[in-house]
């Protein structure tokens, strides 16, 4: 982590129609930080990340990446900015190496066989090297979830966005994903996670953010926020957790 | 006894001696169908495709259509074009208005069969391709068609079978195929059962080597499934 920033959240608000989902973020994110994102159900947690790339379009505000406020430019954005979905949501009808490949393929025009070396790296990076030529039907989540990342990766992102990452695995499985994002955390790699691993969010986090009600009602280390918090809501949130 | 085996060997004969003489009307069945099925899906996809750009105007334009379509019989959609076109100055060959008409009735169906499958593709699979950096156009032909695809052939299926059945319409505007030469047949020899028999069996033969194909493709497209 240095004293750069590479993202800038300047009071961000989004609306579902009437329903005020995120009232006024504020956040400035430094290169290589891993930020762990908390908070209860409806607070705005997948929303908040899901505006920094656009999938959801907030409704005032800006996202200031690498000192350029964002317009309409979102598909370039998000060549810069990876993201890695509770649901993996992999493309069922490609291989796992094509899962990986496409994106440098399609979007980079990298070449067919520098794409697959690439794919190869990143596989044996999740540890997955001998699944390259298998569908995603037939591996489990937690392997899912790590092509997802892979192919994620394969972008070379600047920033890596993961929403709830372990929340639809088995518990046997979580521990396979948590250890590739903590690698990545080692690597200097700047994340954004929302998640429900308090335990994990405590080791590998620079900073946690606690949202409630669409805002930011409490952000620190992560011994301020786990060991000594002061927010009400965020004492009940994790009296409710331990 | 003896007459009830003599009948059916009369029945065989008349069969047997038609069945050849229907081969050159097969020939049309299968050019009408093939053509129809070809035209009709490239005609279907492109109607999708306008669907799908979400512009009003578009939009407006093939939902009149395929309401037309399948608001009206096929029979008065063939009689319109062939009798009723070159009323307009629209005039075509027997063949060619067979053609147009069945592509033009089985590409309204093909095209909400498409649109249907499209729908039925998850939203995450768009998120996922626009998370890598992809556009409309790339998401679209890398990630969703190709599951659509997949998803349609069943339904894909019934509509190519319905349309080889539908090209024995085309005898209305006087095109000699299976059936109308059937008819010719009968007409000669005031035998229709033997004759309806080797019509019946033609079209059977098509759509079983129709179907089985099918089938193949199906099983093809399984191979990412567990």
């Amino acid at each position: 982590m240095n004293d750069k920033i590479i993202l800038k959240i300047n009071n961000l608000h989004m609306n579902f129609g009437a329903l005020e989902v995120l009232k006024g973020i504020n956040l400035d994110v430094y290169e290589g930080e891993v930020i762990s994102i908390i908070g209860g159900s409806g607070s705005g947690k997948s929303t908040l990340l899901r505006c920094i790339n656009g999938l959801e379009r907030k409704n005032k505000g800006d996202i200031i990446f690498e000192g350029k406020a964002v317009k309409r430019d979102y598909t370039k954005l998000r060549e810069r900015i990876g993201m890695v979905f509770q649901h993996f949501y992999l493309f069922p009808h490609r291989k796992i190496i094509d899962n990986i490949s496409l994106g440098p393929r399609v979007v980079k025009h990298t070449s067919k066989e520098e794409a697959k070396l690439q794919a190869r790296k990143l596989l044996e990076k999740v540890g997955l090297e001998d699944k390259e030529n298998v569908y995603p039907a037939m591996i489990s989540g937690g392997q899912k979830q790590r092509v997802a990342i892979a192919r994620a990766l394969a972008m070379n992102p600047d920033i890596m966005l993961f929403d709830e990452p372990t929340s639809a695995l088995d518990p046997e499985l979580v521990g396979e994903v948590l250890q590739v994002i903590q690698q990545l955390a080692k690597e200097g790699m700047t994340m954004l996670i929302v998640t429900h691993e308090m335990g994990f969010a405590k080791e590998v986090s620079d900073r946690v953010i606690f949202l409630s009600e669409g805002q930011i009602a409490e952000m620190g280390t992560p011994e301020e926020i786990f060991e000594n918090p002061q927010n009400e809501n965020l004492k009940r949130f994790i009296q409710s957790i331990y | 006894m003896t007459i009830f085996i003599e009948s059916i060997m009369a029945f065989f004969e008349v069969a047997i001696k038609f069945a050849p003489k229907f081969l050159p009307a097969v020939a049309l069945t299968l050019q009408l169908s093939f053509l129809s099925i070809l035209l009709g899906t490239v005609f279907g996809l492109f109607v999708m495709l306008l669907k799908l750009t979400r512009l009003k105007v578009l939009e407006k334009i093939t939902d009149v259509y395929i309401s037309i379509v399948r608001g009206t019989p096929l029979l008065l959609q063939l009689y319109f074009i062939f009798y009723g076109l070159p009323m307009l100055g629209l005039e075509f060959d027997s063949f060619t208005s067979a053609v147009i008409g069945l592509a033009f009735h089985s590409g309204a169906y093909i095209s909400e069969i498409f649109r249907g499958a499209i729908n039925g593709v998850h939203y995450g699979q768009e998120e996922a391709g626009k998370a890598i950096g992809m556009n409309r156009l790339q998401i679209f032909y890398y990630i969703t068609l190709p599951q659509a695809v997949k998803q349609a052939i069943p339904a894909l299926g019934n509509q190519f079978i319905i349309a080889v059945k539908d090209s024995s319409l085309a005898s209305v505007i006087t095109i000699t195929e299976t059936m109308l030469i059937a008819r010719q047949f009968v007409a000669a020899t005031y035998n229709p059962f033997p004759i309806l028999f080797v019509a019946g069996c033609y079209y059977y033969l098509i759509i079983s080597l129709l179907s089985f194909g099918l089938r193949d493709i199906e099983r093809r497209l399984k191979v990412n499934e567990r």
